[in-house]
């Protein structure tokens, strides 16, 4: 395991991150955003559990207490990684459970899920309040009336 | 090249291809069964890694509850995907092949693979898993100096004791004059600590006197070292619960539910779910009793837990989970769990030691104490993860009727 080989588990680690990433920024439906996001996340889980390994090393229970009579020495593979990473996939799933909900509530407002399409009912819906002359973005809102006192 | 090493390589690829396939697949429905498989896979991965808990975290969460909550979602939002002109999207793909070449220009200085002399294994981890050991943090309750031993002496600036503080920090003699050194009491953790630049070859020990030590270093540096970070992150799922209920809940007048489909009429479905449901809450329970021993522990063990609910629901229909588990008995469970984490952290203060110093719950031996309030935390969070689970799969399963 020298050279290349040696980073290899660091590199399929950008890797997904990398496709994740993508999914985020290139598809419009927003549950292909959110599982996107699953997969950027565990990119950063391999590159984490990918450090915590050593070479001969086994998994990081102190076996000895269990059996008494034989002791074995090590190597043992580092914990804390493990430690970090066993709590982020559960927040990870709360995550995305937070945003399937949100998903849920914007289906039922606009009636779709594809991100092009709530911005362009947005900007039509702001087009057609210009159009009326009353601006429900508060930002605009009193710029907007005083215009409105101007002309009148 | 070992077999180890093959395995990794294939998986790996396996993994990366399912993850294309995942983006790229039109058809939602596909993408979430293809999450399922994705978590499965990487379930092994972890597996070839020697890290047991997160495999058995990533099998229950990803392969389990997310590809149930997925589905559950596409029922209301509709499981296809909006045909898009443009297959590739160009300036994405420049944009991730520029990031992606930045972070592997980072990992050319990463140490390979499995270096055992790799800065992670060598910096502070030696002295957390030693803290509980010996008398290495000064802690009252653990093993008591020798007579005329300076403590203070060997005091760092966080209060716990590892080894004289030299005046010059280029000063190394200290090392072999130590009495840590001398009397035989550093464990080679501390050890370790104490030479952080570790020749080839050296690699992490169990420490020397257990004292009743928790076996599985993962159970006790999540609940002591990283208890408070623990603590939280129950929180954060607690929080999660709570959003859900506050995003889906029908008003309480409307009542909680609205007659769902169930599967109910399939006989063999029927027998088996209900032949399985003991199985799967015993072996609930086992995964976070047994958490401080091997593998296991309070987030695996509630999400066991929750997926027994959840194939009730699914097989004989929300109305008959209601009626075992109404909502306002889970609601609350979900708090009771971070109730029970704080509260024994809070014991432990109030038995005059530090919050989660858990040897405080038996002084006498403190090695039991541990054991006990371990314990304790882990059923804490596993009430709390099992019972958000749950509400959440709830409340994405309900059609509001508004």
């Amino acid at each position: 395991m020298t050279g290349a080989l040696g980073i290899y588990n660091y590199w399929i680690y950008v890797l997904l991150m990398m496709i994740g990433l993508y999914g985020v920024i290139a598809k419009p439906n927003l549950i292909k955003q959110a599982i996107a996001l699953g997969l950027f996340q565990t990119g950063i889980f391999l590159y984490y559990i990918s450090m915590a390994v050593v070479d001969g090393g086994t998994a990081p229970v102190w076996t000895t207490i269990l059996d008494g009579a034989q002791k074995y020495e090590g190597p043992y593979d580092n914990p804390l990684p493990h430690v970090l990473i066993l709590t982020a996939i559960v927040v990870s799933v709360s995550v995305l459970a937070v945003a399937l909900a949100l998903i849920i509530n914007i289906k039922r407002a606009y009636g779709t899920i594809e991100y092009d399409e709530i911005e362009a009912m947005d900007q039509a819906d702001k087009r057609a309040d210009y159009q009326r002359g009353q601006v429900t973005d508060a930002a605009d809102d009193v710029e907007h009336r005083q215009e409105g006192h101007h002309h009148a | 090249m070992n077999a180890v090493v093959l395995i990794d390589t294939l998986l790996l690829l396996l993994v990366t291809a399912t993850a294309v396939a995942i983006i790229e697949v039109r058809s939602l429905y596909a993408s979430a069964i293809l999450t399922g498989i994705y978590s499965l896979l990487m379930a092994l991965v972890w597996v070839n890694m020697h890290s047991m808990d997160v495999s058995f975290t990533e099998a229950a969460v990803g392969g389990g509850i997310s590809t149930i909550l997925l589905i559950g979602t596409l029922v209301h939002v509709g499981r296809e995907e909006k045909p898009i002109k443009k297959r590739l999207h160009v300036p994405a793909l420049i944009f991730t092949a520029l990031t992606g070449a930045a972070l592997i220009y980072g990992t050319l200085d990463m140490p390979r693979f499995g270096d055992p002399a790799a800065p992670i294994h060598h910096y502070r981890v030696p002295e957390m898993m030693a803290q509980t050991v010996g008398f290495v943090n000064g802690t009252p309750g653990k093993q008591k100096p020798p007579e005329g031993f300076d403590l203070d002496r060997y005091r760092r600036f966080d209060g716990r004791v590892t080894g004289p503080i030299p005046d010059d920090p280029k000063d190394t003699a200290w090392r072999e004059k130590s009495i840590l050194q001398t009397e035989g009491l550093m464990v080679p953790q501390v050890r370790a600590a104490h030479e952080p630049h570790a020749e080839e070859g050296h690699h992490l020990h169990p420490p020397d006197d257990f004292n009743g030590h928790v076996p599985n270093s993962v159970t006790s540096l999540l609940a002591a070292y990283r208890g408070y970070d623990t603590m939280f992150e129950t929180t954060v799922i607690f929080t999660a619960g709570i959003s859900l209920i506050l995003l889906l809940r029908r008003p309480r007048r409307e009542g909680y539910l609205q007659p769902g489909a169930a599967l109910s009429d399939q006989v063999i479905l029927r027998v088996v779910t209900k032949l399985s449901i003991p199985f799967i809450l015993i072996f609930g329970f086992y995964v976070i009793t047994h958490g401080e021993l091997g593998p296991g522990g309070g987030f695996q063990g509630g999400v066991v837990l929750a997926t027994a609910f959840i194939l009730y629901a699914l097989i004989f229909g929300r109305a008959a989970l209601y009626r075992v588990v109404p909502p306002p008995v889970s609601d609350i469970l979900t708090g009771v769990g971070v109730l029970i984490y704080s509260g024994t952290g809070a014991a432990c203060m109030l038995l005059g030691g530090k919050f989660l110093d858990y040897s405080m719950l038996n002084p006498a031996v403190p090695g039991d104490g541990e054991s006990l309030g371990m314990t304790l935390v882990e059923y804490g969070v596993g009430l709390t993860v099992s019972m958000v689970m749950l509400t959440i799969f709830n409340q994405l399963a309900e059609e509001r009727s508004t």
